[in-house]
């Protein structure tokens, strides 16, 4: 505080008087304008994983528009952690949505953790290769040469850290199974074994590769790993890289040109599931298995609004939801599939097979 | 400023009863959620502090921390005093704008600066391109992480800096100056010693800016691992049971670095 003159007191401790109140009326207005925001409206809670963010929020804006009481309240995250904070934590939420269908049956479905007895399967996701108008080669490459481009000495690239980030480990799985589709047995030791500490091995017709490290000790001159995939599309987005491994929701929400490989390897189709599984990626923690990328709901047992909450599950699969996620680059699945059409809420039956 | 007016006993001691009590709260609320990890690390899982500490990988990237950020701060404090020197003591068009920018990186998210740092710095920009061709790289590299921090903690260093030339009176560098000094004499011989303490207190701010960054790091330098991304992927891949031990130790390393400095400084202080 700076000491004022006598003559001028009169107007100072009038003006601070002023900002004292000021401040003190939006600090106390603000805590009851956010309190009362919450309590006024009935709150419908959304466990999704994190790629199912955008296209979430969309669908939010079009059932608060239609719904204006109802506050809808996305919790976006890993698919197992939304999975365990239902099952562990004993959180209550309205609508699950798991970037793995297979947790729900895995996780949710079993006697000793019994938490729904059905799921729908709504959409898919795809690995693809991102790239910008500015990449390297970027009017050459087709889903029939891309690796043959990635081989390129001028030609930097990127995926994220399959300890980290399932886009991760995902990642050299795409590459592995690319050897059988375009029947060249160096491609995985050309783009992942030349420039970093990752290794495959094959036993049996399985082809276990080997990020059981912290430091994978990329060839920083060719290829980049990082924390997560959405980091390399912002370096993809700055020219520093020309290609990075990204989900087609991931590279259509960032506005990227994105290559679409073909179906044998990028992990969209329940129908190569078999052939998936021919991959596994040991790392620091686990193992995972190639599975297609299928992303499936389920109202849990304790969901405090059922009924609100098979309306929302309604527009996720109606055609409005399927005009949303061919949107964001997560192809929904027409019409969706149920495990048990008896179960699901009366509403969803138009639109779902069993 | 304090009033010269004489408070009476009691007056003075209900004031201080009353700040000393306020402000404790806020030194608590620091000192319970450091030490109650602190103290349930000691405790309960000794043994996987000692793990953490004999970890080479664990260690590496803890020297590797504390030494990007003392690279930072060194090239912080090369170049930041000179800055600070001239922002305190002359006025010029367009001041407020230059102290603006310095404050800048407090407010801009992390990610973002890392973002615009490898935009700048990667190997294929022109900036970049020219670092590398001397050799240096910033990708995936210390210089990289140095950058970041550098990016980070300059506030820090060049705000405590110019406050501390703005505390010394002209007028000494203008007696000395009459005597006979040159002006880069008064700088070295009147005001520098009068503006250590500050500096140093500046650097030391500056130096656990960059200790504790992460986000702009991560982005131009995910490798090689400094603590906070180190720590980031223990808690991801392990949980709190793999990240807590380095975190742990990392705290325990900067509070005995930091009570070494502030003790030295004390001391230095008393000597002259």
């Amino acid at each position: 505080m700076k000491k004022v003159k006598n003559s001028k007191t009169g107007i100072s401790k009038i003006l601070a008087a002023a900002i004292v109140a000021i401040v003190a009326v939006a600090a106390i207005g603000g805590v009851w304008y956010y309190t009362t925001l919450e309590t006024e409206e009935k709150v419908l809670k959304i466990f999704c994983a994190g790629s199912l963010t955008l296209p979430f929020e969309d669908i939010e804006a079009q059932f608060e528009a239609d719904n204006p009481t109802v506050d809808v309240q996305l919790e976006p995250g890993g698919s197992v952690t939304r999975v365990q904070k239902i099952t562990e934590h004993g959180e209550e939420c309205d609508v699950l949505a798991s970037a793995d269908y297979s947790l729900i049956p895995s996780m949710m479905m079993t006697e000793d953790s019994d938490y729904t007895d059905w799921y729908i399967i709504f959409a898919v996701n795809r690995m693809t290769l991102a790239y910008t108008d500015n990449s390297k080669y970027a009017d050459e490459i087709t889903a029939d040469n891309w690796y043959e481009i990635l081989r390129r000495s001028d030609v930097k690239w990127g995926f994220s850290d399959p300890n980290m980030d399932p886009c991760g480990y995902r990642s050299p799985m795409v590459i592995q199974l690319a050897e059988q589709e375009y029947g060249d047995d160096m491609i995985f030791e050309d783009l992942i074994e030349a420039n970093c500490d990752i290794t495959v091995s094959e036993d049996a017709g399985t082809y276990i590769i080997d990020s059981n490290l912290t430091d994978l000790n990329p060839d920083t001159n060719r290829l980049a790993i990082r924390e997560k995939s959405v980091d390399l599309v912002s370096m993809v987005q700055e020219g520093g890289l020309d290609y990075a491994f990204e989900y087609s929701s991931v590279a259509k929400q960032h506005d990227l040109n994105y290559l679409e490989l073909p179906v044998t390897i990028d992990l969209s189709s329940a129908d190569y599931a078999d052939l998936y599984k021919t991959v596994k990626v040991e790392k620091t923690t686990t193992t995972s298995t190639g599975k297609p990328i299928v992303y499936g709901l389920t109202i849990p047992n304790n969901s405090p609004n059922p009924e609100l909450a098979a309306e929302f599950v309604e527009y996720i699969i109606n055609e409005s939801g399927q005009t949303v996620f061919n949107n964001n680059g997560q192809p929904p699945v027409i019409p969706a599939v149920t495990n048990d059409i008896s179960k699901i809420p009366e509403n969803l039956k138009t639109y779902v097979v069993q | 400023m304090a009033t010269k007016k004489a408070l009476t006993g009691v007056k003075r001691h209900s004031l201080s009863l009353i700040f000393l009590f306020v402000g404790s709260l806020l030194i608590l609320f620091t000192m319970l959620t450091l030490f109650n990890m602190i103290f349930r690390q000691l405790v309960f899982d000794t043994g996987g502090l000692l793990e953490a500490a004999a970890d080479p990988e664990v260690i590496e990237s803890i020297v590797l921390t504390l030494y990007c950020s003392f690279l930072a701060t060194l090239i912080g404090a090369i170049l930041g005093t000179p800055l600070a020197y001239v922002l305190a003591r002359h006025d010029f068009l367009g001041k407020t704008v230059v102290e603006s920018v310095i404050d800048l990186p407090v407010v801009i998210p992390h990610s973002v600066a890392g973002i615009a740092l490898y935009a700048l710095f990667m190997s294929r920009s022109p900036v970049g391109g020219a670092f590398s061709s001397i050799g240096v790289v910033f990708e995936d590299s210390m210089w990289g992480i140095v950058v970041a921090m550098l990016f980070v903690s300059t506030p820090f260093y060049v705000n405590a800096a110019r406050e501390g030339f703005q505390s010394i009176n002209p007028r000494l560098e203008r007696v000395a100056r009459t005597l006979g000094a040159s002006h880069w004499k008064s700088f070295y011989k009147i005001t520098l010693p009068l503006t250590v303490r500050h500096l140093f207190s500046g650097a030391v701010m500056a130096w656990a800016r960059g200790i504790s960054e992460f986000g702009a790091v991560v982005i131009i330098a995910y490798y090689p691992m400094i603590a906070p991304v180190l720590i980031f992927h223990k808690y991801t891949t392990h949980g709190l049971a793999g990240s807590q031990p380095i975190a742990v130790l990392l705290i325990l390393i900067c509070i005995g670095v930091f009570i070494l400095l502030r003790v030295s400084s004390k001391y230095w202080e008393k000597k002259k």
